[in-house]
């Protein structure tokens, strides 16, 4: 799902208008009925921050498993727009610096900093976040849902969407490792409660569950 | 049978929304209209407004308001506002915008001149000290019974222990003693000294301290991130000058608190004072920036200590010299520091003095083991030393010197309920395999060596009086309603099963209610020092005696008898040895409700908290009640719990890197409630204690007084590659005999014990060097190693 | 005056997809336009609203900047290759194992899964002064607080300071230009090649910038010869903690050994410098030299030999002297 667009307003020649992906076009607009930077919800106006001259873009984001319509500034982190336009809270922001990994989601399957990937950057691509591990059928949970369960994994758990999200990729991505492999794929991810032998321990129970599917 | 609920694994219930992504923390909630705050931060350590001209801020469109000092509650210093006219650190609030969106807010706070006159700071409460040093504040540099003042040390004060280089002792603030020590160090066998310096470090609980408001048919509805939510509500109310009642408090969720969320935060002022003047909802996001100015950090402490022992290795006369790190707001740590060590070592003799002083440094608050985790840490080390040097063995000495529940300690010889460190320590030399393990000390492996280090880590863990309140509802389920927050400690259900279990209930018959003021919730303890499992455990139970002589009164009343002919289990009441008669508890809530009075909550206990007063008649009316405060009873003995931690280390000499590679946490807390959550307590405040002895950091830029080292890349708090993977944990088990449930508080004990552990074990790889310092970093460690230079002097903090 | 962080500042957003339309962007906008690779190190400016480009030109849809394309023994390497698919390509791990073990060691799993080889190269230093947005000689002021008598430079440089003291932070760096690697810049002019060990800059040659990459400059590719293909590599970082952290200090080696002696060796150091040091003197030393504790030593000692340590790094030169040793001990 790419949309491209028209180069409206492109301020050179010498790019080739065929081959260009504008991700946000120029416009007259000044107003939108859009959620602008981090509008929760309701009227107000427009903000006057975006560039005079631009507005923002609807751009169809596949979303844990679901097209979603959706108006996106440029300068738009996924995770904001998972958190503020689409609803889905379960990404959470630790630091919004890519150094905590609470707001880790996947990409086409791969962990991501949500709070460092432009929105724009992922059109085309699946994005998953904790709220799309469950059987969207059945609503069961996914093995490394049910190895936190069966382990009590998390304190706080802050940091646990993006735990999972991390687990999710490493059970995905490899049959099967060992503890500090585990440790190694989990190492992006924060805990300041220092739940790090717990949360490996369901690392290591997700490995077999996912093998035993 | 009701299954056993005490000391078994059970998920708590919130575990399926945390794996979901269901759980709602504060920023988490959304409201129509909701506009967005940010903040001016002062951008000197020590400033005063002039004037803030933010005409061209309001005149953006898009921007709904601002907030300044003038408009919050005014308190006169140390008490903190919200925010301020004079900034006394780097990142005090000085004014919030709300904007229909953040980026307009960000954008208005950039367009506004703020002119302030820059004041004499301070970073370091020794130069403070020194004459014609800067105090923090225009009143002074410490208080003294309540009043300001500016306490300065003389010149041959700093000079003399500067040439000896060791701590400068002026006059302390803060002085108490037991026995004689000069006579102790005169008799004492071996006398050990050192300087030491435990730097501060940052909280940096994983949710920063986010928050929601909005105010409706003249309530202020708030949600926020706290360890108690009764008490949080409280203290807001105070605050803000509201009738408790005026307040909806939610905070289900509480993204790590670590003592920085104690009451929650002065910043939580915010959004509700801004909320009422624009009269739309506010959300403020903090962001990690801003958690590393305002969201508290442990006092570091500039010491020195004296230790006197008789040849055998116990420890006659300890004498201590603390210089505390008060940072912005104040802070007393020193106090629990100095009893700390008292209490774990029990010398006869005993001097400890201090003087906590004002900086121009973020505040400070208590963290996870406030003044006793920093004692540990750096006392144990040099009891090391001490061992070593009269050949007694580690974990014999600390055996020798430590209390059996008859101890008295502290300033007013406080004793305690009950103290099992001995066996802890036996328990976790047999879980670690101290006898073989010892033997690695000093192997060496290339150009790495082992090191092998114990920590013994006593702190509060327990209180008394609050009360319980729980509703047996015609559903014929036990709701507990809870006012303590839920902090990831799994307590708002695991103080709940004694009350399960005392009536005869299975775990699914057992609902929790909390997080949400308008549910009713009672008086909590502020979740502060441990308490938590100690005294909910305890308000629970007397909540649940109260409504389990309820409910055998309800069966007498209907089904004839006396009450005492009654026993509770499944769920049913009924006659001893008839189990197929009597009543359900859903027809006990519903004739309950028939009876109305004192059964069902329209008639409640005179000595219950008002607090919980309002609680209960929330809930009177929905079926049977049990209210009750805990009258158990124990004043005068405190309660305290100990871990003690075991750690192996590889130290690399030619860099300087140290590797933790096994390490065992044991306890004595109790009983164990449940054990899967009690070993992520132990190992998890112990791994916290190793990052502030290894990782953490904090740095100061001296001629500019603000830090650095703010974002976590370089706050360093520890992640998975930096701790023991395979880590163990063990508990003795002894019941407390002073408290209905037997179990004691965990979450602080462990904090010093790891980070001791760690302390301990590098100066065993460095062969008995004790360095007397944190963070142990790899440049601090090759300094040491290869000889060089020290570029820091031995009381010098915030280096890097 | 305010500063307030974290609200990324408004700035147009260009996705091209060829190279052509990227470069003809870069020239279009100038000092104005900002290349964004994987984004890490540039959203970090931008949410601290330090940096505040116009327009941002997202690279990340141009296919023909990513993947690894064989050129006999050799490898090159497309700017926007993720790291993490850098450190687990086989050609890579066969031949050039220094790279994939550089590569494998970059902040964490999630950053190595968006974060680009070409944009680990080209990444701004981490000084805390000039990431506070000071104004520093390489912000365009005129004074450096990090080497004030009493700054706080733990993580500065110990060589090649030239009025600014920061230093390289890239993992990778040091590893490519002991590979004698080389990078393909592109600009509206055309291609040019810049080997390895000159596009990293000092401050002596460019003091804002720590690249050679001027305005309209898009880093295309980087070029790994067949030079050093097997050979016996040596790469250590030494941090303060084992993920997300930058190198204190990293020693990048390559050696070809014959019966003991070392026969060719490249010893490349990072963390110490705003660039990443060749020891040449090093080199020189041991080639011919039997891979030995003394050989060891001495080129431990040779390699610090004119280092000049600040306040508070003096361990630097301890650290950078022993991780040469444990490179030249390697090869034994």
């Amino acid at each position: 799902m790419i949309d491209e667009v028209d180069v409206n307003g492109l301020p050179t020649r010498s790019v080739s208008r065929r081959t260009f992906i504008k991700g946000v076009i120029a416009a007259g607009a000044t107003a939108s009925t859009a959620g602008t930077l981090f509008r929760a919800s309701g009227g107000g106006l427009f903000a006057a921050t975006a560039l005079q001259g631009t507005a923002e873009r609807l751009l169809t984001l596949n979303v844990n498993g679901q097209q979603r319509r959706v108006d996106v500034l440029p300068n738009e982190t996924l995770a904001m727009t998972l958190r503020y336009k689409l609803g889905l809270t379960g990404t959470k922001l630790g630091c919004d610096r890519a150094e905590c990994g609470a707001c880790t989601v996947l990409v086409d399957g791969v962990n991501h900093y949500g709070c460092s990937i432009l929105t724009h950057a992922v059109r085309g691509r699946s994005v998953t976040t904790v709220e799309g591990l469950q059987d969207p059928e059945t609503g069961a949970l996914s093995p490394v849902q049910q190895a936190v369960l069966e382990g009590g994994g998390f304190q706080c758990a802050f940091c646990a969407p993006g735990f999972l999200m991390s687990m999710t990729a490493l059970v995905t991505s490899t049959p099967s490792f060992t503890r500090d492999e585990a440790a190694s794929a989990l190492s992006g991810n924060l805990c300041r409660c220092g739940d790090y032998n717990k949360i490996l321990d369901c690392a290591m129970r997700a490995g077999e569950l996912a093998r035993s599917v | 049978m009701a299954e056993k609920l005490i000391g078994t694994d059970i998920a708590p219930p919130d575990l399926v929304a945390k794996i979901t992504g269901r759980a709602r923390y504060a920023e988490d909630f959304r409201a129509d209209g909701m506009a967005f705050a940010k903040l001016l931060l002062s951008p000197m350590p020590h400033a005063r407004v002039r004037r803030i001209d933010a005409e061209r801020a309001l005149s953006m469109p898009g921007v709904l308001g601002i907030l300044t000092a003038d408009d919050v509650p005014q308190r006169d210093a140390p008490a903190e506002q919200c925010l301020t006219n004079e900034p006394v650190y780097e990142g005090e609030p000085i004014l919030a915008v709300a904007a229909v969106d953040e980026a307009t807010a960000a954008e208005a706070v950039e367009r506004i001149r703020v002119d302030l006159e820059p004041l004499p700071f301070v970073l370091d409460p020794l130069e403070s000290l020194r004459p014609g040093g800067a105090d923090a504040h225009v009143q002074g540099n410490v208080i003294v019974d309540r009043e300001w003042k500016s306490l300065k040390w003389t010149a041959e004060e700093f000079a003399s222990a500067e040439a000896a280089g060791r701590l400068p002792m002026g006059e302390p603030t803060s002085e108490w003693s037991h026995g004689d020590v000069d006579a102790a160090f005169a008799a004492a066998d071996l006398i050990v000294e050192e300087t030491i310096v435990h730097q501060s470090v940052t909280h940096h609980p994983m949710e920063p301290r986010s928050n929601m408001a909005f105010w409706q048919n003249g309530k202020l509805h708030i949600f926020a991130s706290t360890q108690s939510t009764a008490r949080t509500r409280a203290a807001l109310a105070s605050a803000l000058e509201l009738d408790l009642e005026d307040i909806v408090f939610v905070a289900e969720y509480c993204g790590g608190g670590f003592g920085s969320k104690i009451s929650g935060s002065t910043v939580m002022q915010i959004p509700a004072l801004l909320s009422r003047k624009i009269g739309r909802p506010v959300m403020h996001r903090v962001t990690r920036y801003e958690e590393n100015y305002f969201g508290r950090a442990r006092p570091g402490f500039q010491g020195w200590v004296k230790m006197g022992f008789r040849a055998d290795g116990r420890m006659t006369a300890l004498d201590l010299y603390l210089v505390e790190e008060g940072g912005a707001y104040g802070s007393g740590d020193f106090g629990t520091a100095g009893a700390v060590a008292h209490l774990t070592y029990t010398p006869e003799n005993v001097r400890v003095r201090a003087v906590s002083v004002f900086t121009n440094t973020p505040p400070k608050a208590a963290q996870r083991g406030p003044g006793g985790a920093q004692i540990i840490s750096m006392l144990e080390p040099i009891v090391d030393k001490g061992a070593r040097q009269l050949g007694v063995d580690r974990l014999a000495i600390r055996s020798l010197n430590a209390p059996g529940s008859d101890v008295r300690f502290g300033p007013r010889l406080m004793g305690l309920t009950s103290v099992h460190a001995r066996e802890a320590l036996e328990l976790g030399a047999r879980t670690f395999g101290w006898d073989e393990k010892r033997m690695l000390s000093g192997r060496r492996n290339g150009t790495k060596v082992t090191g092998v280090g114990i920590g013994l880590s006593p702190y509060t863990a327990g209180s008394r009086g609050y009360d319980g309140l729980m509703v047996v509802r015609p559903d014929g389920k036990l709701h507990v309603h809870q006012g303590i927050g839920n902090l990831g400690t799994h307590s708002i259900a695991d103080t709940a099963r004694p009350a399960a279990e005392l009536l005869g209930l299975s775990w699914d018959q057992v609902e929790i209610h909390w997080g949400d003021t308008s549910l009713g919730v009672p008086r909590s303890s502020n979740q502060a020092g441990s308490q938590t499992t100690h005294a909910h455990t305890r308000a629970n139970h007397a909540a649940a005696e109260d409504a389990k002589r309820k409910i055998q009164e309800v069966a007498a009343r209907t089904l004839g008898g006396a009450p005492g002919d009654y026993v509770l289990d499944g769920g049913r009441v009924f006659r001893r040895g008839s189990r197929g008669s009597g009543m359900s508890f859903a027809d006990v809530a519903r004739r309950a409700i028939e009876l109305g009075g004192h059964f069902d909550g329209h008639e409640l206990p005179d000595d219950i908290h008002a607090e919980t007063v309002t609680a209960a008649s929330k809930v009177a009316g929905q079926g049977l009640v049990g209210v009750a405060k805990d009258n158990y009873g124990g004043d005068g003995a405190g309660v305290y719990s100990w871990v003690v931690g075991f750690a192996v280390v590889e130290l690399d000499t030619e860099t300087g890197v140290v590797e933790v590679v096994d390490y065992t946490g044991a306890t004595d807390c109790g009983t164990v409630i449940h054990p899967r959550s009690l070993g992520a307590q132990v190992l998890g405040g112990s791994i916290q204690g190793m990052g502030m002895a290894m990782t953490q950091r904090w740095v100061f830029d001296p001629k500019w007084g603000v830090p650095f080292a703010k974002r976590l890349y370089t706050a360093r708090p520890p992640g998975m590659l930096d701790v023991p993977l395979n880590a163990q944990w063990a508990a003795v088990g002894i019941p407390d005999p002073t408290t209905p449930v037997g179990a004691k508080g965990i979450g602080e004990p462990p904090v010093g014990a790891g980070a001791a552990a760690i302390t301990c074990a590098v100066a065993d790889a460095l062969g008995g060097r004790c360095l007397c310092r944190t963070p142990l970093t790899p440049d601090i460690i090759l300094t040491e190693l290869e000889g060089l230079r020290k570029p820091y002097s031995p009381t010098a903090t915030h280096i890097g | 005056m305010a500063t307030i962080r974290d609200m990324m500042p408004a700035f147009e957003l260009f996705q091209p997809a060829t190279v052509e339309d990227a470069v003809a962007l870069l020239a279009e906008h100038g000092r104005e336009a900002w290349a964004l690779a994987g984004g890490l190190d540039s959203m970090d400016w931008f949410k601290d609203r330090i940096k505040r480009p116009r327009v941002v030109i997202d690279l990340g849809g141009i296919p023909d900047l990513t993947g690894i394309q064989e050129r006999g023994e050799g490898l090159d390497i497309g700017a926007m290759t993720s790291l993490s698919a850098v450190a687990a390509d086989e050609r890579v791990r066969s031949r050039f194992q220094l790279l994939a073990d550089a590569a494998s060691q970059v902040a964490t799993p999630q950053i190595r899964n968006q974060g680009t080889l070409g944009g680990n190269v080209s990444q701004d230093t981490r000084c805390w002064y000039y990431r506070s947005g000071w104004p520093c000689y390489r912000a365009g002021g005129n004074t450096c607080y990090a080497s004030a008598p009493q700054a706080m430079n733990r993580e500065h440089c110990i060589l090649g300071a030239s009025r600014c003291v920061a230093v390289n932070p890239s993992d990778t760096a040091p590893a490519l230009v002991a590979l004698d690697a080389t990078m393909d810049v592109r600009n509206r002019r055309g291609t040019r090649t810049v080997a390895a060990e000159d596009y990293f800059v000092g401050p002596a040659i460019d003091i804002t910038r720590m690249t050679a990459l001027k305005p309209g400059d898009l880093l295309t590719s980087i070029r790994v010869p067949a030079d050093w293909a097997g050979a016996r590599f040596y790469f250590e970082k030494v941090r303060d903690r084992g993920s997300w952290d930058f190198a204190l200090v990293t020693v990048a080696a390559a050696f070809r050994t014959a019966g003991g002696r070392i026969d060719q060796a490249r010893v490349v150091v990072n963390g110490v410098a705003a660039y990443p040091v060749r020891l040449h003197d090093v080199e020189r030393l041991v080639t011919g030299a039997p891979a030995s504790e003394e050989t060891a030593q001495a080129a431990g000692d040779l390699a610090v030999q004119g280092a000049r340590p600040l306040k508070y790094n003096g361990y630097k030169l301890a650290l950078m002297r022993n991780l040469v040793r444990r490179a030249v001990r390697s090869a034994a």
